[in-house]
């Protein structure tokens, strides 16, 4: 376990060398400020034009909670975005000459050493997204004078969601030794294949007409990680109070990450170096 | 004791197809005693890396087995008590050079008071104290050379295997990497040393083995492989007379080279120069170079291959 925390703590400190993740916590304190801003300059008349105040606090919460997500749910998709291209290099750079040599040199397991560096670059998106997410609710929050601390659950929805794919950008990091095809195959996943998915699974049972098809889709669906519901519902259902309404795109995902995980550790375990 | 054994080590690396088979190591068969400095020497590509990797699990076997301090080299966790500093090392280069000393001997399960203790220490050894808190990609090769042999010295190993340490080092620099290995090797450490300078392996290996195309040619001490046994230069005193009836080369400088069948015939021909009153100086037992036995054996090897 100690070798864990150690592999966890020097990628957190890897991936702060890299200014991409310093660039993002400076881009987060940007947009905190700004919204900070936003919010305290435009007026309440303004901000809830047409609202009966005699409706009270659930008001000011739904108001609170939309204006949360109106500034962090593009915020956090950028986040994955940047996420996804700083952390693609972690485990190729660790299996380069000269540095695997010296790892496995040392008394700690191939295992330990890959989920030390995965947790290692979940630790850092986590810091990220906590940072951008209790910032904008502070502003919000403070402004409104109304503290829902449901909403920060959304930190670990949003995290999830790029630990899924974070997984398939490992395993691919050990199958070739390289960062592009994972990137790659992350960034089809996030932007492409599962909004998609998401989107039109009912449109294309309308649409087509052969049931191996519809099955096939079905399928596919189920296997491929749910990152735009994960972004999408989940984080919604989360921020206005409702907690996991579905659980399925929660399990199919986490199924998905344990099984690219434990595959890119078996793969490891059996490399030569 | 053993601190090295392998039994029939093998490996052989496949092309992703399959179609192109190459036997890194062939049944390979050495012992390595506790408290001596191994050379193992090779041209490139004769598998003296691989055999290092296979040692410390970063490569695996495809045949035989091997155990080092007593233990099958699949538990990794006998690496507690191995240092390793590879031919092409790289660290992270955004470390200071403490730094580097302080994740490496976290990783070797030390922590606290102890390991920032022997990281000056060891920084003290190498000579890099003053760099200490600069970064490694500000560092020279033959610092990061230092270095390396810091970092696999940082867990005071039993066993210590280093991959051309050498490398890029000066000559006061290598000297100084010398008498480190030797006051190692004089506190019952166990050194297995990679190396192309066979003048430096020769310097301060107790046994050597010699590796081609994954073979292992010959394995001795030092002595055995360079000792002539029956050449001798008898040096004399500057005289006219000329010795007696025995094969002789008179060299430039006045001495003789002499070949003899046994240490008999060498006394006879001793005896002969004292009767003619040639006064010795001294007999000096001709020596061959390791360079010149290692150049012969993969000569050798090379014309049995064909």
């Amino acid at each position: 376990m100690n070798n864990i925390w150690i592999t966890t703590g020097y990628t957190v400190r890897e991936a702060l060398a890299r200014k991409v993740f310093l660039f993002f916590l400076g881009l987060s304190a940007l947009a905190i400020i700004i919204s900070a801003i936003v919010v305290n300059i435009i007026s309440d008349s303004t901000l809830m034009g047409g609202v009966d105040f005699k409706q009270g606090g659930i008001v000011v919460n739904e108001i609170a909670t939309s204006i949360e997500l109106i500034i962090i749910t593009p915020l956090t998709s950028l986040c994955v975005l940047l996420a996804i291209f700083s952390t693609a290099s972690f485990v190729p750079v660790m299996l380069e000459k000269g540095n695997i040599d010296l790892l496995l040199s040392k008394p700690i397991s191939r295992t330990q050493l890959l989920i030390g560096k995965f947790c290692g670059g979940l630790l850092v998106v986590l810091i990220n997204v906590a940072f951008l997410v209790i910032g904008v609710w502070a502003v919000v929050s403070l402004r409104f004078s109304y503290f829902d601390f449901t909403f920060l659950s959304i930190i670990l929805s949003v995290t999830f969601a790029f630990a899924v794919l974070y997984s398939l950008i490992v395993l691919f990091g050990v199958i070739t030794q390289g960062s592009v095809l994972g990137m790659m195959l992350a960034y089809f996943i996030f932007l492409i294949l599962s909004p998609l998915l998401y989107m039109g699974k009912e449109q294309f049972s309308v649409i087509i007409k052969s049931d191996f098809i519809n099955s096939l889709i079905d399928v596919f669906y189920y296997i491929i990680p749910k990152t735009s519901e994960l972004m999408g519902e989940t984080t919604i259902n989360l921020a206005i109070g409702k907690g996991i309404v579905d659980t399925q795109p929660i399990l199919t995902s986490l199924a998905f990450m344990f099984a690219a995980l434990g595959y890119s550790i078996y793969l490891f375990n059996k490399k030569d170096f | 004791m053993n601190v090295i054994e392998t039994k029939g080590l093998t490996k052989v690396y496949s092309s992703s197809f399959k179609k192109n088979k190459i036997q890194a190591l062939v049944d390979f068969n050495l012992n390595v005693e506790r408290g001596v400095i191994f050379g193992l020497l090779g041209p490139n590509g004769a598998g003296k890396t691989t055999l290092v990797k296979l040692l410390l699990g970063i490569t695996f076997p495809t045949a035989g087995s091997a155990t080092i301090i007593e233990k099958d080299i699949s538990d990794y966790k006998i690496k507690e008590k191995v240092g390793y500093l590879p031919e092409n090392h790289k660290y992270p280069s955004y470390l200071k050079g403490g730094e580097v000393l302080k994740f490496f001997g976290k990783l070797s399960g030390m922590n606290g008071v102890n390991l920032d203790k022997r990281i000056d220490e060891l920084l003290e050894l190498v000579k890099l104290s003053q760099w200490k808190k600069t970064k490694v990609k500000a560092y020279s090769k033959g610092m990061m050379q230092r270095l390396g042999l810091a970092q696999a010295l940082i867990n005071d190993p039993d066993l210590i295997f280093l991959d051309e340490p050498t490398d890029g080092v000066d000559p006061i620099g290598r000297k100084e990497i010398r008498d480190i290995l030797i006051e190692l090797k004089n506190r019952s450490k166990t050194i297995f040393l990679n190396s192309h300078l066979l003048s430096e392996v020769e310097l301060i290996t107790d046994r050597v083995g010699i590796l081609n195309k994954g073979k292992l040619l010959r394995e001795g001490t030092v002595k055995e492989f360079t000792e002539k046994k029956e050449e001798y230069k008898l040096v004399v005193d500057s005289t006219d007379t000329e010795p007696g009836n025995f094969a002789y080369t008179k060299q430039p400088d006045g001495s003789y080279l002499v070949k003899v069948a046994d240490i008999a015939e060498l006394n006879r021909i001793i005896d002969d120069f004292r009767s003619k009153g040639i006064l010795l100086r001294e007999i000096v037992p001709l020596k061959s170079t390791l360079e010149e036995m290692f150049i012969s054996l993969i000569n050798e090897s090379e014309r049995n291959n064909k």
